[in-house]
């Protein structure tokens, strides 16, 4: 008798559990959540904030001393001083470091186990990349917008643009930088690891910065690498940026807005794709 | 007839000229355990990424809750919670923060959000650490906390990965309780481990993976039973007491053998009272004991005994 009894006890229905039923948020919330939560992460570490918005300024300082003397040579006169050259093209290659960081975030993230737990949930992985490049264009601006500050008050930034032209400026950089986010992006997901994607991206970075008219006017490099400069696509940004904040265009004016921000669109378009596509879920 | 919730037909997993998974087939009815035990590299991992959406099965089909995860990915990630061998939190937030966007990303207001987060931390034990970052938890307190992560939308199934390697005993035990807690609910668990205890204790059924095919399955009773029992070891204070001691064992009814390189005795036991048996035996013959142990059965033995029933191949 007891036998029975037990065995109905034990085979009764199990209780079923009281599931709170939230199956996802939509998509637009997603991304809303986590690029809040990628922008706090930045905010609230006062270390990284101070660096991160202190290595633009060291390098502002140092070009500005070391290549002060550049200001003598003849095609430099028109700028007045160096700074007003210098800091344009400083705008665009921040944006690029700032971009690379980006993709060094996400292989950080992708290796502590915070994109484990994205992907094991009804999140679309989308999502997460477009929070990462929205917030860290968003840290991007913040950079910018400290440097160009600093550079006013310090460095006796006074271009010829104005107020306007240097947000035009600002505005082209952080559109330039948000396309070469989406490309280091991309890098991150295809090397999968922080040591490889530090040497891709410096393999990537510096042929790009010093092979264009950052620093040096491009007349006075030697003939291939004027070759290489005219074809770079950072130096469209740089002639764009540094002809919006100075007015002085050293190319046509339509002509390099319109290059800077096409490569930065099919920029974002292709490094977007291959980075969804290398991120999937499964495989 | 009891709602299977997880189930696993044939799975098998290539990687390239490995395979990681060889023709898998697994069944939990609802609001029970399974104990996936095996050795680092049979496979637990894998099929726990299989039925959770991560990795696509190379051959063979698996469900949660009736749905596909092949075809029904995100309905199944919508269903379930999981916890890897790693933490996965934001070491950089706080837990109240973390919970609170897991919650969020799931669908609950921001009001449902921390509430949720606040009561999960209490469940946990970790209301005192709710707004420190992560980063400064202990190993068990994250691991706590992790286990809160894939409880938020309070799932009906529950994968845990190895969830108590790298803890101290203490946070084991208390892990357990957890785990014991969310079955009472009714919640369905799939657990892998490497350890034949913990699969004992929480599992209602155990499967043991080597090399990525199921080698045994069965309740813990039955795969305990074709497995060495467990075994008290006894270090001599003086080795020449060992004749005496081997003596009074056998009278006490046990079966004791000799480990001349170590100066000890051995004796497997049947009930864990058999040890003051030992102790008492020893003692009233005047036995000094050096050192005095009790060992459990390990999966090292599991294997031994699925190795021996094996016909020869």
């Amino acid at each position: 008798m007891t036998t029975t009894v037990q065995a109905t006890a034990a085979t009764g229905e199990v209780p079923r559990r009281n599931d709170l039923g939230w199956r996802g948020s939509s998509f637009a919330t997603q991304v809303w959540v986590l690029t809040q939560r990628s922008l706090n992460t930045f905010l609230r570490d006062p270390r990284m904030l101070f660096f991160s918005l202190l290595q633009p300024l060291v390098m502002l300082l140092l070009f500005s001393q070391v290549f002060g003397g550049i200001s003598q040579l003849g095609s430099m006169h028109q700028w007045g001083s160096y700074i007003n050259y210098l800091l344009p093209s400083t705008l665009v290659t921040t944006a690029m470091t700032s971009a690379m960081s980006s993709g060094v975030g996400l292989l950080t993230e992708m290796s502590n186990g915070v994109i484990a737990r994205f992907r094991s949930m009804p999140v679309s992985l989308f999502a997460v990349l477009l929070a990462r490049s929205l917030s860290d264009t968003v840290r991007m601006a913040i950079q910018l917008v400290v440097m160009l500050i600093a550079a006013a008050l310090l460095f006796g930034f006074t271009p010829a643009g104005g107020m306007l032209g240097v947000a035009a400026a600002l505005l082209v950089s952080l559109v330039v930088g948000w396309g070469l986010g989406w490309l280091f992006l991309a890098i991150a997901t295809w090397v999968k690891k922080a040591e490889t994607m530090q040497a891709v991206a410096f393999l990537t970075m510096f042929p790009l910065m010093f092979g264009s008219s950052a620093y040096m006017p491009v007349s006075t490099m030697p003939g291939w690498v004027q070759v290489i400069a005219n074809v770079n696509p950072l130096s469209y940004a740089i002639f764009a940026s540094r002809g919006l904040a100075t007015t002085i265009w050293e190319a046509n004016p339509a002509y390099t807005l319109i290059a800077s921000l096409a490569i930065s669109g099919v920029i974002a378009l292709v490094g977007g794709l291959i980075a969804t596509r290398n991120f999937r879920r499964t495989n | 007839m009891t709602e299977v919730m997880i189930e696993a037909r044939g799975v098998s997993k290539v990687f390239g000229s490995v395979t990681a998974l060889d023709d898998v087939s697994i069944s939990v009815p609802r609001g029970t355990v399974l104990g996936l035990l095996g050795h680092n590299g049979a496979g637990k991992t894998t099929l726990v990424n299989v039925l959770t959406t991560l990795l696509k099965p190379t051959s063979g089909s698996a469900s949660v809750a009736g749905l596909d995860v092949v075809s029904h990915g995100d309905q199944v990630r919508g269903r379930i919670g999981l916890t890897g061998q790693f933490a996965s939190v934001d070491e950089n937030m706080s837990g109240f923060d973390n919970l609170v966007l897991i919650a969020r990303l799931l669908g609950a207001t921001k009001k449902q959000a921390s509430g949720r987060a606040d009561e999960l931390l209490a469940t946990f034990d970790l209301t005192e650490a709710r707004d420190r970052p992560a980063k400064t938890y202990s190993g068990g307190m994250r691991r706590r906390l992790d286990l809160a992560a894939s409880l938020v939308g309070r799932p009906d199934v529950i994968f845990l990965d190895e969830p108590t390697t790298g803890l101290d005993p203490l946070s084991r035990i208390g892990l357990w309780e957890i785990v014991e807690g969310l079955v009472g609910d009714g919640t369905t668990v799939l657990l892998t481990t490497q350890y034949l205890e913990e699969a004992d204790r929480l599992a209602d059924t155990i499967t043991v993976l080597s090399k990525g095919k199921v080698v045994a399955a069965g309740t813990a009773a039955e795969l305990k039973a074709g497995v060495g029992k467990r075994t008290v070891s006894v270090v001599l204070a003086e080795p020449e007491d060992a004749a005496t001691a081997l003596n009074a064992l056998a009278k006490a009814g046990l079966h004791p053998v000799h480990d001349k390189a170590r100066h000890s005795v051995a004796t497997p036991v049947e009930k864990s009272t058999d040890l003051a048996t030992v102790v008492r035996a020893l003692d009233e013959v005047g036995v000094e004991v050096g050192e005095l142990a009790l060992t459990e059965p390990t999966l090292d033995d599991v294997y031994l005994a699925v190795n021996s029933e094996a016909p020869a191949a």
